[in-house]
C-alpha cells in the first residue's frame, strides 16, 4: 500500500519490467548451468559407483555381477578378464582386515577351491573360496596399502584381482545372478539371525544393519570357525 | 428534532455497545447513516489546554489507577511521557512559548488496526466508538501492540499475568449515559465529548473562519481511515507528540490482501497437487515397466 | 517378496529393554548416558530449565528486555520465524518424494518431516514462552475467533500442521512399536497428508511475513514491502532444502551405527543444492523487484542500506551461485558448507524482519536479555535431544527390512 505519485510511477513500472526480463534472460542460462553437462558422471570421482538394485534385506547385491556360494563375486567385460571380490555379506561378517593373502600373479585357481585367506586384527584368518577357474592376472594394487579396503568398500575400489577365466561358460552353472542373489542373501541373512540368542527378533533393536564384523559380535571366542562355516571354507569337524 | 435525534442516538449507541461487547457475537450490522449517527468522538483543541492534569487524575479515579506522577508539579512536563500500563493517559507540553500541551491516550480508530489484528477479539472496535478490550480471551502475544502506529496498547511486563492496558474511552460510563471521565472534568473547555461528525463541523468551523490562528488540519478526521479523537492547534500539528505520516488507509485493511488468498489456496493447492501427483505417479509406471521390459532382454 | 517377519512380542521389562534402553538393563543404560555430549545437553538444561520457571513465575519484564516500543523479540523472532522456515524441509521434501515422485530423495524424507515436526514443537514451546498469558492458547481455536487477524489464521494452520506432521511421522513409530497394521493404515494416509501439509505451509510460511504488513511505519522500507509473504514463503522452500542438506550430513556422521550405509547422500546433497540453488536465484530478483516497486533505490547508500545488501547479495545471491557451482562440479563439501551458510542467512532475514529492522526509527534499540538466549538454546538443545532419541530407536534413517517391500512412506 506504498502510494506511487504518477511522476514516479513510469519509471517505476518500466524498471520492474526490466528487472523481470532481466531475470528471465538470465534464468534460462543459469538452469543450464545447474543442471551440468548432459553427460557428466553423476557423482563425485572420490567415490567409486556401484548400482544398487534391490538390496537384499542388510546386505548389497549389485546386479551387475555374478555370485558363488562362498560369498565372492565376479564381474566380466574387461576384455577377457573378469575381476572378482568378495561380497557385502562376507566383508561385513568378517569385519575389519588387517592382512590379505592373495594368490600371486600367475597362479592358477580353481571355483570352489580355496581363493584367497582374510587375516582379522586379532591374528584369526578365515578362508574364501575362488568363484571361478582361471590364471591370476593382476592383483589390486590398492590393497597392499589398505587391504581393508577389501571391507569397506568389497565391490568397488576393494576388488580382490583380475583373472583370465579357462572355463567361463561351464563355471557360470553356478554363479548366481539377480533373483536367485536375492533369495541367496535372505537365507544368508536368516541363517544369520539364527545365531543370534533366541527372544530378540532383530539383530539390533532398531532393525540395524550388522556393524562391521557380525561374526566377531555373535560369538566373539570362535568367530573365526562361524565365519569360515557360512563362507563354506569349515574344516570337516572331527567326530567327538 | 436535532436534540431528540442525537439523544436517541446516544442511548442507542451506548445500548448497542452494552449489547455487542459482552455477548461477542457477530456485530449487527447498522446502516452506514446510523454508524455515523451513533458514532462518539472528542475534539482536542490544544489551545485550550492549560496543562492542569484534571484530565489524568479523573482518569486514574475512573479506571482506579494510581494517581498521576507528580500532580500540580509543572517539572513533570521537562521531559514528555508516554502512556503506560497503569496511566492511560497523559498530557504532554509541546511547545514552550507559547505553551501548548496534548493530551495522549488511545486515538479509538474507526478501522483499528489493533482489533483487526488480535486474534482472539479480545480487542473489539464497537459502533459507539470506544475500542474495548474483553481480557479474558488475551494471550498476551502482542500483536496489536506491533499494529499500533500511535504505540498505544501498553503491557504488563511486571505481571506473571499480564495483561494489555490502554484507554477504554470509558465505555462502560458512556453506555450508561455518562460522559467520559477525562472530558468530563476539563475545566479549559479543550475536550469536547459528542458525535463525531458534529464535532468535525465544530473543528471545521474553528479552523476556516477567516483568521483563524489554527493550522488548517484535523488530525485524526482521515489519518489511519479516521479516529474518535481529534486534534486541532495552532502549531503544526506534528509537534503534538502524534506521529506523522500515517496515510490515510485503514491499517487493517494492510493485511486483507493477503488473507483474502487464503480461500484461493485452499481451493486450488488440492487439485492442482494431486494432478501433479497423478503425472508423476503415471511417468513412474512408464518407466518402471520401460525397465522391467530392459532387463528382461538382460538377462543372461 | 519376503513376507512380514513375525518378530515375537515382547512385553513389559524386555519391551522397554529393547524399544527404550537400546537393549541394555537400565543400568547399563543410564551408564551408556555419561558422555561429553549428553554433559553438554546436561550443562544446558541445569541453567536453562531454571530460567524458563523464572520467566513464568516473575514475568517477561524479569526475564526479557521487551518495552512498550518492542513487544516483539527473540522469542519470536529466532523461536517461531526462523524454527518454523527452518522446519519447512518437512513439506518440501515430503512434496518432492510423495507428490512430484523424485523417489531419489527417499532416504532423506523420515528425517526431514521429523526435523519438521521437531521444529515446529520448538518454535510452539518459544511461542509459548513469549506469551503473556499461555494458558488462554486455546482460546483462538475454540472459544473466540478473531477472523480478520493474520495471527489468527497462523494458529490455526500452525496447529493443524503440527498435527499433519505428526500423523506424517506415525508410520517410524508404527515400525518401531511393531504395529503393522497400524502402520498400513497410517502410511496409507501419506498422500492426503502431505498435500494437506503443503498448502498449510504455503499459508502459514507467507502469514508469519504478512504478520510485518501491519507495521509500515516500524519497519524498514528495505524490508517492509506488500510482498513480504512471497518473500517468506519463497525463503522457507531454500530455508528447508538447506537444512535437510545440513541435518542429513549430520546425522550420517553422528549416527554411524543407524545409518544405512547404502543411501547415497552425496548425490542427495547435490541435487537438493540443484534445487536450492534456483529457489535462491529467483528470490534474489523477486527481493530486487520489491526494492523497485517501493523505489527504495536511495535507501541502499544508507547504514541499514548497506546491511541489506549485506543479506541480499551475501545470504541470497552468494549461496546461489555456491550451490549452483558446488552443484554442477560435485563439490559435496561445499555444497554443505554453502546450505549451513543459507540456514544462518535465513535466520538473519527472519531476525531483521522482526527485530533489527523492525523499529529502526526508535530511540532505543532492542537487544535480547541473555535469558531469552538462555531459553532459546535450551529449546534448540531439547529439539536436538529428542531428534537423537527418536532417532536411536526408530527406524528413521534406514528401513527396517521386514517392511521394506510393502508400500513403503
Amino acid at each position: 500500500m506504498i502510494p506511487h505519485d504518477i511522476l514516479t510511477l513510469y519509471s517505476a513500472k518500466m524498471l520492474e519490467y526490466g528487472i523481470a526480463v532481466l531475470f528471465l534472460l538470465l534464468f534460462i542460462p543459469f538452469w543450464r548451468y545447474v543442471q551440468g553437462p548432459a553427460n557428466a558422471p553423476a557423482l563425485a570421482p572420490a567415490r567409486s559407483r556401484v548400482p544398487v538394485v534391490r538390496a537384499a534385506e542388510w546386505f548389497l547385491t549389485p546386479a551387475d555381477r555374478l555370485f558363488h556360494r562362498g560369498h565372492a563375486w565376479l564381474k566380466g567385460g574387461d576384455g577377457g578378464l573378469v575381476t572378482v571380490g568378495l561380497d557385502d555379506f562376507a566383508a561385513k561378517l568378517v569385519g575389519p582386515i588387517s592382512r590379505l593373502a592373495l594368490p600371486s600373479v600367475g597362479a592358477t585357481v580353481g571355483q570352489g577351491e580355496h581363493g584367497w585367506r582374510l587375516t582379522a586384527p586379532d591374528g584369526r584368518s578365515v578362508d574364501m573360496l575362488s568363484p571361478v577357474d582361471g590364471t591370476v592376472v593382476q592383483l589390486n594394487p590398492a590393497l597392499e596399502a589398505s587391504p581393508d579396503l577389501a571391507e569397506r568398500d568389497p565391490y568397488g575400489d576393494g576388488w580382490l584381482m583380475k583373472v583370465r577365466p579357462s572355463r567361463l561358460r561351464a563355471n557360470t552353472v553356478n554363479l548366481m545372478a539377480d533373483r536367485a542373489v536375492r533369495r541367496w542373501m535372505e537365507d544368508a541373512a536368516a541363517a544369520l539371525r539364527g545365531h543370534v540368542a533366541p527372544g530378540l527378533g532383530a539383530l539390533a533393536q532398531d532393525g540395524g544393519v550388522p556393524v562391521a564384523g557380525m561374526a566377531r559380535a555373535i560369538d566373539p571366542d570362535a568367530w573365526d570357525r562361524l565365519a569360515a562355516t557360512l563362507l563354506l571354507t569349515a574344516e570337516e569337524a572331527p567326530d567327538a | 428534532m436535532k436534540l431528540n435525534r442525537r439523544t436517541f442516538f446516544k442511548v442507542a449507541g451506548g445500548a448497542g455497545a452494552i449489547a455487542l461487547a459482552p455477548a461477542h457475537s457477530a456485530g449487527a450490522t447498522t446502516s452506514a447513516e446510523a454508524l455515523d449517527a451513533g458514532r462518539r468522538g472528542v475534539l482536542v483543541d490544544t489551545t485550550k489546554c492549560v496543562g492542569c492534569r484534571a484530565c489524568e487524575a479523573a482518569c486514574a479515579e475512573a479506571n482506579t489507577l494510581p494517581g498521576p506522577a507528580r500532580s500540580g508539579d509543572a517539572s513533570v512536563f521537562a521531559t514528555p511521557r508516554k502512556t503506560d500500563p497503569a496511566s492511560f493517559t497523559v498530557v504532554n507540553r509541546t511547545a514552550v512559548s507559547p505553551e501548548r500541551f496534548a493530551k495522549q491516550q488511545c486515538m479509538h480508530c474507526l478501522e483499528p488496526a489493533c482489533a483487526s489484528a488480535c486474534l482472539v477479539r479480545a480487542l473489539e472496535k464497537t459502533p459507539a466508538g470506544p475500542v474495548v478490550y474483553h481480557k479474558q480471551y488475551c494471550m498476551g502475544c502482542r500483536y496489536c501492540m506491533l499494529a499500533c502506529p500511535f504505540e498505544m496498547p501498553k503491557y504488563e511486563y511486571d505481571s506473571p499475568a499480564p495483561y494489555v492496558r490502554k484507554c477504554t474511552f470509558c465505555a462502560e460510563r458512556q453506555a450508561k449515559g455518562l460522559d467520559p471521565a477525562c472530558t468530563s472534568v476539563c475545566p479549559a473547555g479543550a475536550l469536547t465529548f459528542g458525535n463525531r461528525n458534529e464535532l468535525l463541523d465544530i473543528a471545521r468551523e474553528r479552523l476556516y473562519t477567516k483568521g483563524s490562528p489554527y493550522v488548517r488540519h484535523i488530525y485524526g478526521e482521515n489519518e489511519v481511515g479516521g479516529t474518535s479523537w481529534l486534534y486541532i492547534s495552532d502549531i503544526p500539528l506534528d509537534k503534538l507528540g502524534l506521529p506523522a505520516g500515517l496515510g490515510t488507509y485503514a491499517y487493517s485493511s494492510l493485511t486483507q490482501a493477503s488473507l483474502a488468498a487464503v480461500p484461493f489456496v485452499l481451493t486450488l493447492w488440492p487439485p492442482l497437487l494431486m494432478g501433479i501427483y497423478s503425472f508423476s505417479r503415471r511417468r513412474q509406471e512408464v518407466e518402471a515397466r520401460g525397465a522391467e521390459a530392459r532387463e528382461g532382454a538382460d538377462n543372461v | 517378496m519376503s513376507e512380514h517377519t513375525s518378530v515375537p512380542a515382547l512385553t513389559g521389562r524386555e519391551w522397554a529393554k529393547s524399544k527404550l534402553f537400546l537393549g541394555m538393563s537400565l543400568g547399563d543404560y543410564l551408564k551408556s548416558l555419561v558422555t561429553p555430549g549428553n554433559f553438554v545437553v546436561g550443562l544446558i538444561l541445569a541453567v536453562g530449565l531454571p530460567v524458563i520457571v523464572y520467566r513464568f513465575a516473575y514475568g517477561l519484564g524479569a526475564s526479557t528486555n521487551l518495552t512498550q516500543t518492542t513487544p516483539w523479540g527473540l522469542w519470536i523472532g529466532f523461536d517461531m520465524l526462523a524454527g518454523v522456515a527452518l522446519a519447512a524441509g518437512g513439506y518440501t521434501l515430503a512434496s518432492s518424494v510423495y507428490i512430484f515422485g523424485l523417489e531419489k530423495y527417499h532416504p532423506v524424507v523420515r528425517p526431514a518431516v521429523l526435523t519438521g515436526f521437531l521444529g515446529y514443537m520448538f518454535a510452539a514451546l518459544g511461542l509459548a514462552a513469549d506469551l503473556g498469558r499461555p494458558w488462554n492458547l486455546p482460546v483462538p481455536f475454540f472459544f473466540s475467533w478473531g477472523g480478520p487477524s493474520v495471527m489468527f489464521e497462523i494458529a490455526w494452520c500452525v496447529g493443524l500442521y503440527l498435527s499433519v506432521l505428526g500423523m506424517e511421522f506415525l508410520p517410524p513409530v508404527f515400525e518401531w512399536l511393531n504395529w503393522p497394521r497400524a502402520r498400513m493404515w497410517a502410511v496409507r494416509m501419506t498422500i492426503g497428508l502431505t498435500v494437506f501439509g503443503v498448502m498449510l505451509s504455503t499459508l502459514h510460511q507467507s502469514s508469519l511475513g504478512a504478520l510485518f504488513l501491519m507495521a509500515p511505519t516500524k519497519l524498514h522500507p528495505l524490508w517492509y514491502s506488500p510482498f513480504i509473504p512471497a518473500y517468506f514463503f519463497i525463503s522457507s522452500i531454500a530455508a528447508g532444502l538447506s537444512m535437510v542438506i545440513v541435518e542429513s550430513a549430520l546425522s550420517h556422521r553422528a549416527f554411524q551405527a543407524r545409518t544405512d550405509h547404502r543411501v547415497d547422500l552425496d548425490a542427495i546433497a547435490l541435487g537438493l543444492a540443484r534445487g536450492a540453488s534456483i529457489v535462491l536465484f529467483a528470490y534474489f530478483f523477486v527481493k530486487l523487484q520489491g526494492v523497485a516497486d517501493g523505489g527504495r533505490w536511495a535507501l541502499l547508500t544508507t547504514g541499514y542500506g548497506y546491511w541489506f545488501m549485506v543479506e541480499m547479495f551475501g545470504f541470497v545471491l552468494l549461496p546461489s551461485l555456491l550451490f549452483a557451482y558446488g552443484a554442477r562440479h560435485n563439490r559435496v563439501t561445499l555444497v554443505r558448507w554453502t546450505a549451513a551458510w543459507t540456514v544462518l542467512g535465513v535466520i538473519v532475514n527472519r531476525l531483521n524482519v522482526s527485530i533489527i529492522a523492525m523499529n529502526w526509527n526508535a530511540p532505543e534499540r532492542y537487544v535480547p536479555s541473555w535469558m531469552e538466549v538462555m531459553v532459546s538454546i535450551t529449546l534448540v538443545t531439547l529439539g536436538v535431544t529428542a531428534f537423537r532419541w527418536i532417532v536411536n530407536r526408530m527406524p528413521v534413517l534406514r528401513e527396517l527390512p521386514e517392511y521394506r517391500d510393502s508400500a513403503s512412506h
